[in-house]
């Protein structure tokens, strides 16, 4: 009897802490998700009143719709290329930013910056400079990749979205970095040096090993944003020109809400997140064991 | 501290039932009967998608509640760029169903259901001929003619006769060879001849749709011809219409002030350059009046000239332009009490009755009416020169019920095509796969 008390006591002390937290989450995140995966398996227009149940049938339809495949595609390239972009600029620039030279906090604010602008605003300046400043520079300095805009073009078009990417999310990862490199022990640095090891040994064989956890922490958040990149598609080149930059989110939303075809853009989406879950998970799964003790 | 507790314990409290408010769902339909307004206030929202108008709208919804101080209307912009039906959906969804909605054609037929029928409506016997058909579903008027627009080949008049050293008749101009003759004589007299924009949506709904609607006079040949699209058995690249309507396309390329990089220019810069003269013709309709007179001032003279598809004047279309009415208003029977709905009523029929209301559409929201009852001279030029091709008859079909993706979809392809990026077999299998996904 006391035992029970006590069992009833305590899941009530359980439910009064993480009720309210597990309600909301349960609300917003788990009930809508079930409900977007049985979605999958209707037809539903996204407006309509009724619907009926169509089994497996718009799996098949995804299965055969080239478009989203080549989307797909066009998303892991241009995964790819920011991830390693982004990373690699920030690392660095992080790198050169926590060795104490002159006005250091100013470019940590600088390089920052961009990140607090939202990506719609972004990608509306960052339009105008495609198509408009770059072109007059172009045009008037005589510069022939520049005289035409990028954003007419759709190899180009894919470069600028990666490099507002890179330019965007630079500062953000940067600040991750940074909190890493200050987080490697003096102690050890010292050792190194006396042991005779110059800067780049002592990058390679100290600093990098121990930060991998930053690493870890960027590359997901890059693989992440990437994948899911919406708003800067959107306002930089709008998925043109003729639809050739068109990533995965944006080609899901169009499905589902443009052509009306909700259950097959939400089928899309579902595709979309294991995906994200299955590459997220290999990475993070990987790169933990590449992690050290100090 | 039993107070900070009992604090706490009301926010939580608050907060988990702020969740709930927003899950009531309320399907049943409630039919507004067409009893008068009663004088308790009513507020309706107005969802105009319409954006260039917005303000003047607001301006025009004002007048009105001058009128009828016991409505307040509430219009809610679209933001650009945003599809009509997009943005209606995503409001059904979230229970906040505007009373109003301004939507194109065919985005009128998905939402049956949910829209009151208007076939009692005063103003259904006076809407001008034609501009319900697309709107009548089992005999059943789901929709207001909000606004009559149309498109062709803008011409800059003085620009135009300037170039021509004469002055210019813009019936002279019913045959392909004509045009390209006319755009040859502009070139020579060092005035750029044409301007064709990139967006999706005028080279999707407009251009190609032109290739539709000149299919024939008759509305259900050019329905049967969709229907044989969808099916599969209707082929475009022996269709008569169409490939004339690319020949034509063809030969404007050539002319494109744009022509080395098509697809860069913007619509803000392309009426600038019509605007201001440096250009003297450009593919376009009506609604970009307020874009042009910025640069050429409101007393310049503007006039459409048709795209024909062949070099036979007599041909189907060659001496029309599409005109039809364009925007759609609706009202919503689900979400909106039957006063609201009744005040709405009320707000479509001040501004096809009312003389404040007339005025306000026509000169201050600059909209070319569809109700025969109207009189008012159009404000602008391009409306005007409307207005003289509906009298004369001169019009072909414009296409507003078509699938909600088509002008995306049959824009990038047109793109494609635009910027040599694909040749005409590509383009017409790219359009015929669409048309065969359409469920």
């Amino acid at each position: 009897m006391v035992e029970n008390k006590n069992a009833i006591k305590r899941l009530l002390t359980y439910l009064g802490f993480m009720g309210p937290s597990l309600f909301a989450f349960l609300t917003v995140i788990i009930i809508p998700f079930l409900f977007g995966i049985y979605l999958t398996f209707t037809n539903w227009d996204g407006i309509s009143t009724q619907m009926d149940l169509v089994g497996f049938s718009n799996y098949v339809l995804v299965a055969k719709d080239h478009k989203f495949w080549a989307s797909i595609g066009l998303t892991l390239k241009y995964v790819f290329f920011s991830v390693v972009f982004v990373n690699a600029i920030s690392f660095t620039l992080a790198y050169a930013l926590s060795n104490g030279i002159k006005g250091q906090n100013f470019f940590r604010a600088g390089f920052f910056l961009p990140n607090l602008i939202g990506g719609i605003v972004l990608g509306f300046i960052w339009k105008f400079i495609f198509s408009s400043a770059f072109v007059y520079l172009g045009t008037t300095g005589n510069i022939p990749f520049l005289s035409s805009s990028w954003l007419a073009d759709p190899n180009k078009a894919f470069w600028s979205l990666v490099i507002v990417t890179v330019w965007q999310y630079t500062g953000y990862m940067m600040v991750i970095y940074i909190a890493g490199f200050m987080n490697v022990p003096k102690d050890l640095l010292e050792a190194a040096s006396l042991d005779g090891a110059n800067e780049w040994v002592k990058l390679k064989n100290v600093v990098m090993p121990l930060m991998v956890p930053s690493i870890i922490i960027c590359t997901f958040l890059t693989l992440q944003r990437g994948f899911m990149a919406y708003d800067l598609n959107l306002a930089l080149t709008g998925g043109g020109p003729y639809k050739s930059t068109e990533l995965v989110s944006m080609f899901v939303y169009g499905k589902a809400f443009l052509s009306q075809q909700y259950g097959v853009g939400q089928a899309e989406a579902v595709v979309l997140f294991l995906l994200v879950a299955g590459v997220s998970f290999v990475q993070v799964y990987f790169s933990k064991k590449m992690e050290v003790e100090a | 501290m039993p107070i900070k507790r009992i604090l706490s314990l009301a926010v939580v409290l608050t907060l988990t039932a702020s969740l709930f408010t927003g899950c009531a769902p309320k399907a049943e339909t409630t039919e507004a009967t067409d009893a008068p307004a009663a004088n308790e206030p009513v507020k309706i929202t107005f969802l105009n998608t319409k954006g260039e108008i917005q303000s003047q709208l607001e301006e025009t919804v004002k007048v009105f509640t001058e009128a009828n101080p016991n409505i307040t209307v509430e219009v809610l912009p679209a933001s650009a760029g945003q599809s009509p039906f997009e943005k209606v959906s995503s409001m059904y969804a979230s229970g906040n169903a505007p009373t109003l909605s301004m939507l194109d054609g065919g985005d009128v037929l998905k939402f049956t259901d949910k829209f009151a029928d208007l076939s009692s409506e005063k103003w259904v016997s006076d809407a001008a001929k034609g501009s319900l058909d697309d709107m009548t579903i089992d005999g059943k008027v789901k929709a207001f003619p909000m606004t009559v627009e149309g498109y062709g080949l803008i011409y800059n008049k003085a620009v135009v006769e300037k170039a021509l050293g004469t002055t210019f008749d813009p019936k002279s101009i019913q045959t392909r060879a004509q045009l390209e003759d006319f755009f040859k004589k502009i070139k020579a007299s060092g005035t750029e001849a044409l301007v064709i924009s990139p967006m999706d949506w005028s080279l999707g709904a407009h251009l190609l749709t032109i290739g539709y609607a000149d299919q024939s006079a008759d509305t259900a040949a050019i329905n049967s011809f969709i229907d044989s699209m969808k099916s599969g058995s209707g082929k475009l690249s022996s269709n008569v219409a169409m490939n004339g309507l690319l020949d034509t396309f063809d030969m404007m390329k050539k002319y494109n002030v744009n022509g080395k990089d098509p697809l860069s220019s913007t619509y803000e810069k392309d009426a600038e350059l019509i605007g201001s003269g440096n250009v003297a013709t450009w593919f376009m309709g009506n609604w970009a009046w307020p874009n042009i007179s910025q640069f050429s001032g409101t007393d310049a003279e503007f006039g459409f000239l048709p795209i024909p598809v062949s070099d036979n004047a007599s041909d189907y279309g060659n001496n029309s332009i599409p005109v039809g009415a364009s925007k759609f208003v609706s009202i919503d029977t689900t979400q909106n009490t039957p006063e609201q709905q009744a005040a709405a009523k009320l707000l479509l029929d001040w501004f096809v009755y009312d003389a404040k209301g007339q005025d306000m559409l026509v000169n201050t929201c600059n909209i070319l009416p569809a109700f025969t009852n109207n009189t008012l001279p159009a404000k602008d030029p391009m409306s005007a020169n409307l207005k003289a091709y509906m009298n004369e008859g001169n019009i072909i079909k414009f296409m507003v019920t078509l699938p909600s993706d088509h002008w995306s979809n049959a824009g990038a392809s047109m793109q494609k095509y635009l910027a040599g990026k694909a040749d005409r077999a590509t383009l017409l299998k790219e359009i015929e796969a669409y048309w065969q996904s359409v469920q």
